[in-house]
């Protein structure tokens, strides 16, 4: 990220500066694959500059709202590899909000040592009779869930 | 005790009680000290002591018409860093906090940014009077050590705190401890050397014009 | 008391996936400004982790740093921190108590033996013995340097414990010192504040967890990247303060309006803190925003310089007094001096 990203007088710029930006970034992950994360609450945003970021970006096919620690959001933009990812922490506070340039976001795939502590728990489902009820592991994940 | 508090604290407090000591010994010791009668008889016409005190301290505010031309960098340049140490000392609010803290007394202050660019012509102004002495033989020939030293407890207030409001080279606090040290200077050494016009620039003024109407000068 | 699985294990049995990993070190990773490869890594490392063993000792202090840190509400983002950690002791949290507590400290040094964290809040009295601040018989003194024998790192937690606070102000009754006068062979971590932002103690913790290495710090012993920069610097009120826009009250035209505290006595020019950027209670607000000044608690001595409400440009300590008594004293040397020079100049003209 850019640090000079940080000192640009009025609002509309910065806004148009971070897409200026995002639009190299995914020049670059077409070309090379390269990722790119814009943090942008470390930068001096106020709601109109979200707003206009968020309008210039526009809005893609997906959305997916993750139940994980608080809720989280996940919008891929009108820009194919631009996707707006927002953590809401305590009482839907917003604890983070990113833009991600990939082709999809680390927080949306599975990842490899939760798949195998979940083949493990399906093997033992299958394993298990039928006529058991769900497992201790499931409960909990009933009642966090 | 950091750097910052012996600074606001002991420093500037000892400076000023050297200052106000300074300068009320050596006014009291001047104004007191009384001067032989007079016996000669005033020249008829010539306005009374307090009138031509007055006049001369209004005439000397700009040079005689014969050394205007020669004189007009001296002119101009010594206005424009008097006026310019004026608005600063008395125009930033900070600076009328410090006073307003000890006196209550308090006036309405400039912008801040006003400030600053005025700070900065000042200090301009101040290196341009330094090399006006370096550069002119005559200026330089009556030039001592006095006359330099009160240049440079001068400017360091001035520096110090442009440096300090554009927190340039090291941590904030640390910057206002040196600028309130410099500040602690400059006040230890006004009564005791050149500085000390501030304080008897129109009463020498004012005597000498009451002195020469007399005789009818 | 901490056990053997990972801490992605942990979550894992109790449902949640790595994911919550990777939504806690963006969320941390951008509180403390680090580049977003860092936070991936850091994800890694914390599912890796083990559950940090952690001893609390609670010293001369409020228990208002522990009311801080478990004021982060719901069980969400911000309290995964105490999946994290196992708090192993701590006076105010603990169900159990007598015997059984100082059991559980020694219980858990010994099996954390070289890897545990103490978390330390309040300073240390050392007059008369230390006798002013004891636990179950113990000076603090004493509880301190055995506790952090083994430890791998100390969090002080709080201007109390970071540098002596207010048991510390002037005149000191109880000689209370800070606990980075005393311990001098371990890191020390500064986490200052009346209290500390929470996000600032967990945040450590987690950084700690994480790389197993302390955080940058600065000359005072605190991670940059929580005490960095200036409140004065980041708070949305210094435009005023160019202007030239003060309050001179807490209820004038000014402080209506919002404009700087500047002159109401506002520390925030000499103040490092995340207060102006990070807020309070999920970036609801922060001191200024509510009003006053900035107290500059999260410095040495705050309590010490001159006055809250005194502005910043001001001397401090007995300025009148000493001024008055100069200025009656260069009067009186001023006369003195003309009576001898008038008395000299009337003998010589007498001749």
């Amino acid at each position: 990220m850019n640090a000079d990203l940080c000192h640009t007088g009025p609002a509309a710029s910065l806004a148009d500066a971070v897409f200026a930006e995002l639009a190299h970034a995914l020049s670059r992950l077409a070309a090379t694959g390269e990722e790119m994360v814009v943090d942008l609450r470390s930068l001096p945003f106020g709601p109109t500059d979200l707003a206009a970021l968020s309008e210039r970006l526009g809005t893609g096919e997906v959305t997916c709202t993750l139940e994980v620690a608080g809720r989280s959001e996940v919008r891929e933009t009108g820009f194919a590899g631009i996707w707006w990812v927002r953590h809401l922490g305590d009482g839907d506070e917003v604890a983070g909000e990113e833009v991600h340039v990939t082709r999809i976001p680390e927080i949306l795939s599975s990842h490899p040592d939760d798949v195998a502590f979940a083949a493990r728990r399906i093997a033992d489902a299958v394993t298990a009779s039928p006529q058991e009820g769900p497992t201790a592991a499931d409960e909990e994940d009933i009642s966090r869930g | 005790m950091d750097l910052l508090d012996f600074a606001r604290g002991p420093a500037i407090n000892v400076a000023m009680a050297v200052m106000v000591f300074g300068v009320l010994w050596r006014l009291f010791a001047i104004l007191f000290l009384g001067k032989a009668p007079d016996r000669t008889v005033p020249r008829m016409g010539t306005p009374g002591p307090l009138g031509a005190a007055l006049r001369e301290i209004a005439r000397r505010m700009v040079p005689h018409p014969t050394f205007a031309f020669a004189e007009r960098f001296s002119f101009f340049n010594g206005w424009v860093f008097h006026v310019g140490l004026a608005v600063v000392v008395f125009g930033f609010r900070p600076h009328v906090l410090f006073i307003k803290n000890l006196t209550g007394l308090s006036w309405p202050t400039l912008p801040s940014g006003v400030v600053y660019v005025v700070g900065a012509i000042t200090l301009v102004s101040l290196a341009a009077a330094l090399v006006r002495r370096l550069t002119n033989p005559v200026q330089r020939f009556i030039s001592g050590l006095d006359d330099y030293f009160s240049w440079v407890v001068t400017i360091l207030p001035v520096i110090t705190g442009l440096v300090a409001v554009g927190h340039v080279g090291a941590r904030y606090e640390t910057l206002l401890a040196i600028h309130i040290l410099s500040i602690a200077v400059l006040l230890i050494w006004l009564p005791f050397g050149k500085l000390f016009h501030a304080f008897l620039v129109f009463v020498s003024r004012g005597t000498t014009g009451a002195f020469l109407a007399r005789r009818g000068v | 008391m901490a056990d053997q699985k990972t801490l992605g294990e942990r979550l894992a049995e109790h449902g949640v996936s790595r994911r919550a990993f990777v939504k806690y070190a963006s969320w941390l990773g951008s509180l403390m400004a680090l580049p977003p490869a860092t936070s991936r890594a850091m994800a890694a490392e914390l599912a890796k982790a083990k559950r940090q063993s952690v001893i609390w000792l609670s010293f001369q202090e409020c228990t208002g740093c522990t009311e801080a840190i478990t004021r982060s509400k719901g069980p969400t983002l911000e309290d995964l921190i105490f999946d994290f950690i196992s708090l192993d002791y701590h006076h105010t949290l603990q169900a159990v108590s007598g015997e059984a507590i100082e059991e559980a400290r020694h219980a858990a040094m010994k099996e954390n033996k070289g890897k545990y964290v103490v978390i330390v809040d309040g300073s240390v009295p050392m007059k008369d013995g230390g006798i002013y601040s004891t636990t179950a018989g113990h000076s603090n003194y004493d509880t301190l340097m055995e506790t952090v024998k083994d430890a791998f790192a100390v969090i002080s937690v709080g201007t109390c414990a970071a540098f002596g606070g207010i048991p510390k102000a002037n005149p000191n009754p109880t000689g209370a010192v800070s606990i980075g006068d005393l311990v001098k062979d371990k890191p020390v971590i500064n986490i200052p504040g009346c209290p500390p932002i929470p996000e600032a103690m967990t945040g450590t913790v987690a950084y700690l967890l994480s790389f197993g290495k302390v955080p940058e710090l600065d000359h005072l012993g605190r991670p940059k990247a929580f005490f960095g920069e200036n409140i004065h610097d980041r708070c949305y009120r210094r435009p005023f303060y160019e202007r030239g826009q003060f309050a001179r009250g807490f209820d004038d035209e000014g402080a209506r309006n919002g404009w700087c505290l500047y002159e109401v006595g506002c520390k925030g020019p000499t103040t490092y803190n995340a207060c102006a950027t990070m807020k309070w209670n999920g970036g609801v607000s922060f001191p200024i925003q509510s009003g006053h000044g900035c107290l500059g608690c999260s410095e040495p001595d705050f309590w010490d310089k001159g006055g809250f409400y005194v502005p910043l440009s001001a001397s401090i300590g007995p300025t009148a007094k000493l001024v008055g008594g100069a200025a009656l004293a260069g009067a009186v040397a001023g006369v003195a001096a003309a009576a001898v020079a008038r008395h000299r100049k009337s003998s010589l003209n007498k001749g």
